[in-house]
């Protein structure tokens, strides 16, 4: 069925009620260039993998000007588009969130709105900025919740060594520490997901939360996890996107670590009980190769770091007991070619930084903002230690930092339930 | 003689008795005015200690550089300090109230005029305390900004963005106190223009080579950040 292009999502989704197993939701914001190809990869994937199924392509456009909407409804073909209006908030509009894509939050919501009422079994939440889009991403997406059983899908992209490191080096060893489940990439943006799993985030007050349009991802994966529901994750090979120039570095950590610290925030009954970490199942094998990235200047990050030391060390002491500064200070100190930031000493500076963010110890945003020069002395620090590394030594270094953050737990979890020694 | 001596006396007399029990109501009240004062005083000084207390103030008047700002005592904390300048404020203004039941004219007038005053004060010291702050929040804005920009001379915007607050702030509060209205926008005035010819001639004759190659530094410092660009995420 053609498009409705109604702007109502009620209308819309009403006037193709028709039940259907498989949804492949597209969220998108000024993808005219992308959203094509996605959605002829969306359709193959379905012909492919699941021609028996009923299936139905969902459509969150937040207002594109560049002829998105047009230009995915001339890709659907004889595949049955809904349209999903939404509107995004005015905040969201004026603080773009570091994925680009004003009123996510509500995107989602207003998607999983419809999929329940078209009563699917299966739900894959696609990007449509991707430019690496083909049919298996769909299938393995898809293919856990249909025929595996599982509630949740979290994507796991093939990346270059230096791409993602504050998912590598804070978001998934934090998810992986506080909620006990092997996620990668827990903050990534597609996911597949099962009604009842749908039904449920629907349910949670997620959606309204502060900064829900910046975080909502991660939130719902740590809703998956901490919800008891099945989880896994599906091999989508690499991550081509279009590059928005939307945040620079400091807000993108504001953004994505203020995002893990309120979940943090608001699960701490279920963070502090959890012992250990189960390993997620894969689905699909990816053995394309490293795709290409830039190389960080470690130089200008070591320099950053040492400005961020000369001028922030009053700050941190607000956050950081003395005996970090001091180990701080050493770094500071020491010579380039022996710029080593200790994986403990790095864990335990994010666990200071979530509980001063939880004490409201300074305004947050000044808080995470200020752990930017930190974060450019770990990057300096790790950059090099990776830089010539076979895949599996990078894997072994990173295994080591959630290690690190594993260690550390017992440090977070005193200092959370005894704040009073935090400057101590 | 002495019968006109004795009456006199006792007309004198008659007067002070006169006068006294007159003046005595008053000596009255205002003793009831400066003991309610005290009470009140008191009362108000215990109460706001536990209240700042509950509140966590001293730890939030620290947070947000209060604390360093007023110079506290070092006997004494946030609370403290605060609950006893409203405590003395309230015996100041008690006194004050006192001789207006006096019936005496110059202490009275001086009541009234010290009671007239109180908004002025009250809104200055807002107007101090909401500067204090704005300096010390924007100061650590641009701190954070200028750092994570990788901007050697943080500190120094960071100071001048504090000072320039601080100075709009105190011109504000005195103008509202009604001191120097003539002279302080004048001396404002002059020290900020000096201020900023200075730093415009420093920058135009003194540092332009130094300009120049900041310049050129943040260009191709901008330039290489092309090369870093990574995805973080």
């Amino acid at each position: 069925m053609a498009s409705t292009g109604l702007n109502s999502s009620v209308r819309a989704a009403d006037a193709s009620a028709a039940r259907a197993d498989i949804a492949i939701a597209l969220a998108s914001y000024n993808h005219a260039r992308t959203i094509g190809p996605v959605v002829r990869a969306v359709r193959d994937g379905l012909a492919t993998h699941f021609g028996s199924s009923a299936a139905q392509i969902v459509l969150a456009d937040g207002g594109s000007t560049d002829g998105t909407r047009e230009a995915a409804r001339a890709a659907t073909g004889a595949t049955e588009l809904v349209e999903v209006g939404y509107s995004a908030p005015i905040a969201s509009l004026t603080t773009v969130p570091y994925h680009g894509f004003p009123g996510r939050a509500n995107a989602l919501r207003a998607i999983l709105e419809t999929i329940r009422r078209l009563s699917v079994r299966a739900v894959a939440l696609v990007d449509a900025g991707i430019e690496t889009a083909d049919s298996t991403r769909i299938a393995n997406l898809v293919a856990p919740i249909l025929t595996d059983q599982f509630d949740y899908a979290s994507s796991y992209y093939v990346r270059h060594r230096f791409d993602g490191l504050i998912t590598k080096g804070i978001v998934a060893p934090l998810f992986r520490t506080l909620y006990g489940a092997t996620l990668r990439q827990p903050a990534a943006g597609e996911f597949g997901c099962s009604a009842r799993m749908a039904d449920h985030f629907l349910q949670q007050d997620v959606w309204d939360r502060e900064g829900a349009q910046a975080g909502i991802d991660l939130w719902l994966a740590s809703e998956a996890v901490c919800g008891g529901f099945r989880v896994c994750e599906a091999a989508l090979g690499v991550r081509g996107m279009v590059h928005h120039e939307t945040t620079d570095l400091s807000t993108t950590l504001a953004q994505v670590v203020g995002s893990v610290f309120a979940d943090m925030e608001h699960r701490v009954g279920v963070w502090q009980r959890v012992r250990q970490a189960v390993t997620v199942p894969l689905f699909g094998a990816d053995e394309r190769p490293e795709p290409e990235a830039a190389v960080p200047n470690v130089e200008r990050l070591t320099e950053s770091f040492r400005l961020g030391y000369r001028e922030l060390r009053e700050i941190w002491t607000w956050v950081l007991p003395p005996k970090t500064i001091i180990a701080l200070r050493r770094l500071a100190e020491a010579p380039s070619d022996r710029f080593r930031f200790d994986d403990l000493l790095w864990a335990s500076i994010v666990y200071d930084f979530a509980l001063g963010y939880s004490l409201r110890l300074m305004p947050r945003d000044h808080l995470l903002r200020s752990l930017t020069p930190i974060y450019s002395g770990w990057m300096a620090s790790i950059v090099p230690q990776i830089q010539d590394a076979t895949e599996a030594q990078v894997d072994a270094r990173l295994e080591q930092v959630c290690a690190a953050f594993d260690a550390e737990k017992r440090y977070l979890i005193s200092r959370w339930r005894w704040p009073e020694r935090l400057r101590r | 003689m002495w019968e006109q001596l004795n009456r006199i006396l006792r007309q004198a007399g008659s007067q002070i008795v006169g006068y006294t029990v007159d003046f005595l109501p008053g000596v009255l009240v205002s003793l009831t005015v400066i003991l309610v004062a005290f009470i009140v005083a008191l009362l108000v000084r215990v109460l706001l200690v536990r209240a700042l207390r509950a509140l966590d103030f001293d730890r939030r008047a620290q947070q947000v550089g209060l604390a360093a700002f007023a110079m506290w005592p070092a006997s004494a904390n946030p609370s403290l300090t605060v609950a006893r300048v409203v405590y003395w404020a309230i015996l100041v203004l008690g006194f004050l109230a006192s001789f207006t039941a006096l019936n005496a004219t110059i202490p009275s007038r001086l009541a009234l005029s010290v009671f007239e005053y109180v908004p002025r004060l009250a809104a200055a010291l807002l107007i101090v305390v909401a500067g204090i702050l704005m300096a010390r929040f924007l100061a650590r804005s641009v701190l954070i900004g200028a750092v994570n920009m990788q901007i050697q001379s943080a500190r120094l915007l960071s100071l001048a963005v504090k000072w320039v607050i601080l100075l709009v702030t105190a011109a504000t509060a005195l103008d509202q106190l009604d001191i120097g209205r003539r002279i302080l926008p004048l001396a404002f005035g002059i020290l900020f223009g000096g201020v900023v010819l200075a730093a415009s001639l420093a920058l135009g004759l003194g540092a332009k080579d130094a300009v120049s190659r900041t310049i050129e530094r943040q260009l191709r410092d901008s330039a290489r950040q092309e090369g870093d660009k990574l995805d973080h995420v």
